[in-house]
């Protein structure tokens, strides 16, 4: 190397090296956040656990409680997906208003027929390493939305926290606000005033608690 | 590119170096982004129809039978999403009483056999092919119709393995209708002559064993501990007899060598193969002392004492015998005459609480008879179903060729092994966890069996394959209406379906199953067993043959790795085959470990590296039935050498095949080999390992006082953790030397810790009056920064490391986050503990299944996991890795012998055995903990040392600083399906346990009190909004113990059974010496020296 041309080396592997950094920092641990991926079936949440329209109840959704389908996810480290029964009950005789509903509903009721379940995409998921008890959570009495996003306004549900593990480790160790939840949640404020007054929920955070 | 380059031509001399560098550099740079995404899109895939009681991430228990033998055990299987993934003992069962064995357990590994068969085949060109069920009925049909419209079917032959319920009299009853005779039912492993001799002085087969009303036990070779009898039960009642301590029986094992049974009794007399009959008759006064002693190669003075220890005992006696020797029929009337005489019947021997036996088992002499008839051609259809003969009898009796000649053959079996291999047509039977089916189960019991999932493969359970084929031919459906076995069973039942259902839960009944044909005739035997020589002939020894532990004596085990790598509990050897032979024997033939030697009868031959044991004696060798298939899948075959080469065809009285028939010819090959073992040491030179104390100085221990292992004492009630240390300088100080901060914190306990505060006070009061000696750390409890801190957590005497707490560990910091028990998560409030009985440990290995059950350890020593010793080429030995030192299992037992240290030169019979389970200790202040580059495992508030996967870089440092060696290193993917070492080839993975991270390579892994279960039982507490009952749970290795040696839970809390036994008196530490305070806590061996002797050591 001449002395002419020295000056570029140094600059050079510093650019390379902070390029390094900056894709690392997205690689590996990314983040599934924001990922909304189509489903085999559109299935609308607002449509089904939407809140209910009183003036106009066919607009408007069904105010389902989310439990109806994720049966297990109070009751079960897994919060499990409804069966294709479960949908059946209603769909065998709903069969849909519009030409989308109509359509999306025999989708379904196709897979039905075929004795095939459901493909649904996955959007949530801790990786393999975690033991995650989801209804630890919910039995606490943390709302489904504080961590999973107002679903039931969203016609393609999107992931909304990162559910990475800083993202865990914050909510345990400066505690569950339940007005903060409920606020999420959606609900009208006398009820997240009411919340303010029940107690900061903290728990455990030691790795043992998740990583066995 | 830039213009940098200088003088030189661009374009014409290629690409310049530098340039390159730079291209790639970008390139790289610019892969890397294009490169990350976030994980591969999963899916999330529904039921179609939901199914009952099924809840996703919650086990189902189903109670059932599981048969592993001629046994029926009463389970529980443990069922995740409709598939089986553990068993575990049945509580309700009495003959398990929630205890399982290691072939109970590995029952899993026969349901996922990946050489299991799939499908019905038929042979076709010579190979057999798959079909489909109604083909291959079809041909069993056909083939039933010929050989009754030939008037042959009084000559077809169905082969069932013995077993326990109505199955054996249904069978017998489908062969009837189609004009056959009742079946054989072959057991390899049958015990004739007892079970003969028992039913002719007791009118039961296996009387119970009562232990624990028996003052002397003395076994003629009967294995109660190892596989003779029914080993659950006969161990549950051992281990209770055992733990009374001063109350329990002693033990003294006659025979020529000491299985495992004999290692766990007090004195062994090594008498002749053949010569426990002399001591029986001088016992009852019918041999003089001097001539049983000039028979048994014993010195006069100990048979005669053990005739005074007898007499001694009167009717505390409980004698045993066992079988497998020429005279064992006559061994076993004059065992039961003993016991007769002694006034023992109805007080240790029950025979009104006798445990189940199989109605009918064929003698030898029935199996001999089948295969003279074969041979001249006269069987023209057989049928067999779970037995193997091809394999499991003397290859001198030729069964393969006999059955060769046999025109149609049919096999029932789920797995291919020796004899369905030659068969003509498979119709798979379903697997015991995928059947229906009944056992009984005690006196007036019935066991209920149920499938625990959908069948695995397509395969059919045979009983309902025969209804099927009786229901299709007109001649016979009328017999049976039921549509398939489940109906035919619940028609028996008083109560039909509603009874089995309301019962199923529990999985006993009331009840008596369906009584069959009566026993065939017995055939006699051409000649009376030839005796055993009374000297081995010049250059000859003894040859004891007796059937292996695990694998059994058929060596139905054999295909299923948990019970290849678990090493046989007396030699420690897995993976392969050995020779005992004594150290005097060895020395004098330049017999070192490992040397192959060859054994050699008129029959044949056995090779296999020798194994120095001083339980045997210096002119015995002894072998074990049940390795060397030269088939049964891919776990079992090639794997050892084949003991069935060198036996004879002799049988005893009651028509039982003789096993240990004389002498053999036994020589050195000049091979070597490594021997597949995982014994360290089988001494434990002083460190103190495995302790014993001696009866009569019981007495003497005093419980360990609070003072010592204050289970009792929580934090003083100012929650300031840091603050109660400091302040321990009086009470404590002025008590004299031990205790130190413990003793203060014991003597202080103000708790207002939970609800149990009051208890705890109490309770540390009565322990806390005078602190021990015994120097416990005499120190004041000055703390000094950067040592480990002498403020431990709630329960046993264990300061948690400053290291291991992290910043919490910070001496000067007030904030000791989850650590302070006043927190609210209530983590650091529980001390999870365990205690380990040696008094009542047997060495039986049930625990170190199960951990392999619960927590997903892989095996590592089959043929094909072994290292790469060049590129393509690999260590194909099996067992390689277990050489190397890299089993895996978490829980392992030791072996110690304690005395005869100069075996090699003498013959000293007199050695005792110290069987201690070790597996991670959970310490306080762990060398394992701070070495961490990459904190991996550090010390939760509730006293676990935690291991967690995905940090671990793989240093292995903590492994290295571990003084009991209980870490584990996964050296190769055992865990991972696309490498070659992968322990759990589909469909083994299907009993993988989701409840535990299944380790990649590079990790280190260890016990972990299994946390899994301890989170699971923290969860539904919480669900139920309640605090955890006392011994609400317990570990894997606990549960199924069944020597109930260890106890496991919450060492803070008083209630719990291990914190009352972490303050016995015969409690200790291993290694209490290195300060690294353990949780886990053995309790000494109690030794039962003869009476009026003097022993050297406990």
């Amino acid at each position: 190397m001449t002395t002419r041309r020295k000056w570029t080396a140094i600059p050079g592997f510093l650019a390379l090296a902070a390029a390094a950094t900056v894709v690392s920092a997205y690689s590996g641990a990314s983040s599934s956040q924001y990922n909304s991926p189509e489903q085999p079936v559109k299935f609308p949440h607002p449509r089904h656990a939407g809140a209910v329209n009183a003036k106009d109840p066919s607009k408007g959704g069904l105010g389902m409680n989310c439990v109806y389908c994720h049966y297990a996810s109070n009751k079960g480290l897994d919060p499990g997906m409804p069966a294709v029964s479960s949908c059946m009950g209603c769909h065998t005789v709903v069969l849909g208003k519009a030409d989308s509903s109509k359509r999306e509903i025999a989708k379904l009721t196709a897979y039905w027929n075929k004795k095939l379940p459901v493909p649904w995409v996955r959007i949530h998921k801790v990786p393999d390493y975690v033991n995650f008890p989801h209804m630890r959570h919910t039995n606490v009495g943390v709302t489904c939305q504080t961590c999973h996003g107002q679903i039931q306004n969203q016609w393609q549900v999107a992931q909304a926290a990162s559910l990475n593990m800083g993202w865990c480790i914050n909510c345990h160790v400066n505690g569950y606000k339940p007005a903060e939840g409920h606020r999420l949640a959606g609900a009208p404020d006398s009820v997240v005033r009411a919340a303010e007054k029940l107690p900061v929920h903290k728990a455990r955070y030691d790795c043992s608690s998740c990583h066995y | 590119m830039s213009t940098d380059l200088g003088s030189a031509p661009s374009g014409s001399h290629g690409v310049k170096r530098r340039d390159f560098l730079k291209v790639v550099g970008a390139t790289g740079a610019a892969t890397t982004l294009v490169g990350c995404t976030s994980e591969k899109v999963g899916r999330l895939i529904p039921y179609v129809v939901q199914p009952d009681q099924t809840v996703p991430s919650v086990s189902n228990y189903f109670a059932t039978v599981v048969r592993e033998g001629s046994e029926a055990a009463g389970v529980l299987a443990e069922v995740r999403e409709g598939r089986v993934i553990k068993v575990e003992g049945n509580p309700q069962h009495p003959g398990n009483r929630g205890a399982v064995n290691a072939r109970q357990l590995a029952a899993v590994q026969g349901l996922y056999n990946p050489d299991r068969y799939r499908a019905p085949l038929k042979r076709e060109g010579g190979k057999l092919v798959a079909t489909t069920w109604a083909d291959a009925l079809g041909i069993l049909s056909r083939q039933l119709g010929t050989a009754r419209s030939q008037g042959a079917a009084g000559r077809a032959v169905f082969i069932n393995q013995a077993e326990l319920g109505s199955f054996p009299a249904f069978l017998d009853q489908w062969l009837a209708a189609f004009g056959m005779p009742a079946h054989v039912a072959y057991d390899a492993d049958a015990q004739l002559a007892t079970v003969a001799a028992n039913r002719a002085a007791y009118n039961a087969a296996w009387p119970r064993l009562d232990f624990t009303a028996a003052r002397l036990v003395v076994s003629f070779s009967g294995d109660f501990l190892d596989h003779y009898g029914n080993q659950v039960p006969q161990q549950l009642d051992w281990a209770d007899a055992r733990a009374k301590l001063e109350g329990a029986p002693r033990a003294i094992y006659v025979g020529p060598r000491r299985s495992l049974t004999g290692l766990n009794a007090d004195e062994w007399i090594p008498v002749r193969p053949g010569t426990e009959l002399a001591v029986a008759q001088l016992l009852r006064g019918q041999l003089p002392a001097a001539a049983a002693a000039e028979q048994t190669g014993v010195a006069q003075a100990v048979l005669e004492r053990l005739a005074q220890e007898v007499t001694a005992a009167g009717n505390g006696l409980l004698a045993v015998a066992g079988c497998g020797m020429p005279n064992a029929r006559e061994l076993g009337d004059a065992v039961a005459a003993l016991n007769q005489a002694a006034g023992a019947v109805g007080r240790t021997i029950r025979p009104d609480q006798a445990h189940p036996a199989p109605a009918r088992v064929a003698s030898f002499g029935e199996v001999r008879a089948l295969v003279e008839r074969m041979n001249a051609g006269q069987v023209p259809l057989v049928m067999v179903r779970h037995a193997n003969p091809a394999f499991s009898s003397p290859a001198a009796l030729g069964f393969a060729d006999a059955f060769k000649k046999v025109p149609f053959k049919v096999s029932f079996s789920s797995v291919p092994d020796e004899t369905s291999e030659l068969c003509d047509l498979v119709l798979p039977d379903h697997h015991a966890l995928e059947s229906w089916g009944d056992a009984e189960a005690g006196p007036g019991q019935i066991a209920l069996q149920q499938p625990a999932m959908d069948p695995v493969f397509d395969t059919r359970q045979t009983a309902d394959a025969l209804i099927a084929l009786a229901r299709a031919d007109q001649t016979t459906a009328a017999r049976f209406a039921d549509r398939d076995y489940r109906a035919y069973l619940m028609a028996r039942t008083p109560g039909g379906a509603a009874t089995w259902t309301a019962n199923l839960p529990k999985g006993v009944i009331a009840g008596s199953v369906q009584q069959g044909a009566a026993a065939a005739a017995p055939v006699a035997r051409p000649a009376a067993a030839p005796a055993i020589p009374a000297q081995p002939a010049n250059g000859e020894m003894f040859l004891v043959v007796y059937p292996h532990a695990l694998i059994g004596g058929d060596g139905r085990g054999a295909n299923k790795p948990w019970l290849q790598e678990l090493p046989d509990p007396v030699s420690k050897v897995c993976w392969q085959s050995w020779v005992e032979i004594h150290p005097q024997t060895a020395k004098r033939m330049g017999v070192e470990r490992g040397d192959e030697l060859e054994v050699r009868t008129a029959q044949g031959s056995f090779k296999a590296p020798a194994f120095i044991y001083m339980g045997v004696r210096p002119d015995t060798v002894a072998i074990a039935l049940g390795q060397g298939h030269p088939g049964y899948g891919r776990y079992a075959k090639g794997i050892g050498s084949n003991a069935y080469a060198v036996l004879g065809t002799a049988e005893d009285a009651a028509g039982g095949l003789v096993l240990t028939a004389g002498t053999a010819r036994v020589s050195k090959t000049g091979n070597s080999m490594d021997l597949v073992s995982t014994e360290g040491s089988a001494r434990q030179h002083g460190r103190g390992i495995g302790q014993a104390v001696l009866v009569g100085e019981l007495g003497g221990l005093r419980e360990a006082t609070g003072a010592e292992n204050a289970a009792v004492a929580p934090q003083g009630g100012s929650g300031d953790v840091q603050g109660t240390a400091r302040e321990v300088t009086g009470p404590s100080a002025t008590g004299g030397a031990a205790g130190g901060a413990a003793g203060g914190a014991a003597a202080k306990a103000a708790g207002d810790h939970g609800a149990a505060g009051g208890e705890h006070g109490a309770a540390a009061g009565g322990h806390g009056e005078a602190p021990a000696g015994g120097g416990h750390g005499g120190e004041g409890a000055v703390e000094i920064p950067g040592e480990p801190s002498k403020a431990f957590l709630p329960g046993l005497r264990s300061p948690v490391a400053n290291d291991a707490q992290g910043n919490y560990g910070d001496p000067t910091s007030k904030d000791k986050g989850m650590y302070d028990p006043n927190h609210p998560s209530g983590a650091a409030k529980r001390r999870w503990a365990m205690t380990v009985d040696l008094a009542r440990c047997t060495g039986c290995s049930a625990c170190v299944t199960a951990c392999y059950s619960e927590n997903n350890l892989p095996t590592v020593g089959a043929p094909w996991q072994g290292r790469a010793l060049a590129p393509g080429a690999w260590d194909t030995r099996p067992g390689a890795n277990v050489v190397k030192g890299r089993e895996m299992s978490w829980i392992r037992l030791e072996r110690y012998y304690e005395g005869a240290l100069n075996a090699e030169n003498e013959f000293q019979p007199d050695f005792d055995t110290r069987f201690v389970p070790m597996m991670c200790q959970h310490c306080g202040n762990a060398p394992c903990e701070p070495v961490c580059p990459v904190y991996a495992t550090y010390h939760s508030p509730d006293g676990l040392n935690v291991q967690v996967y995905n940090r671990c870089v793989g240093t292995r440092y903590c492994s290295n600083n571990c003084p009991y060696k209980v870490r584990y290193f996964n050296w190769f993917g055992y865990g991972e399906p696309d490498r070659r070492q992968y322990a759990w080839p589909e469909p083994m993975n299907w009993a993988l346990n989701p409840d535990v991270t299944v380790r990649g390579k590079g990790v280190m892994e260890k016990c972990t009190f299994c946390v899994q279960r301890i989170r699971e039982v923290e969860h539904v507490a919480k669900l139920q909004n309640r605090e955890l009952n006392p011994d609400e749970f317990t570990t894997a290795c606990a549960q199924a113990c069944p020597s109930r040696a260890i106890q496991f839970g919450d060492a803070a809390d008083p209630q719990w059974t291990v914190a009352q036994l972490a303050n016995d008196r015969r409690a200790y530490h291993v290694f209490e010496q290195l300060n690294v305070f353990t949780a886990v806590v053995y309790l000494k061996k109690v030794s039962h020296p003869a009476p009026g002797s003097a022993p050297a050591t406990a």
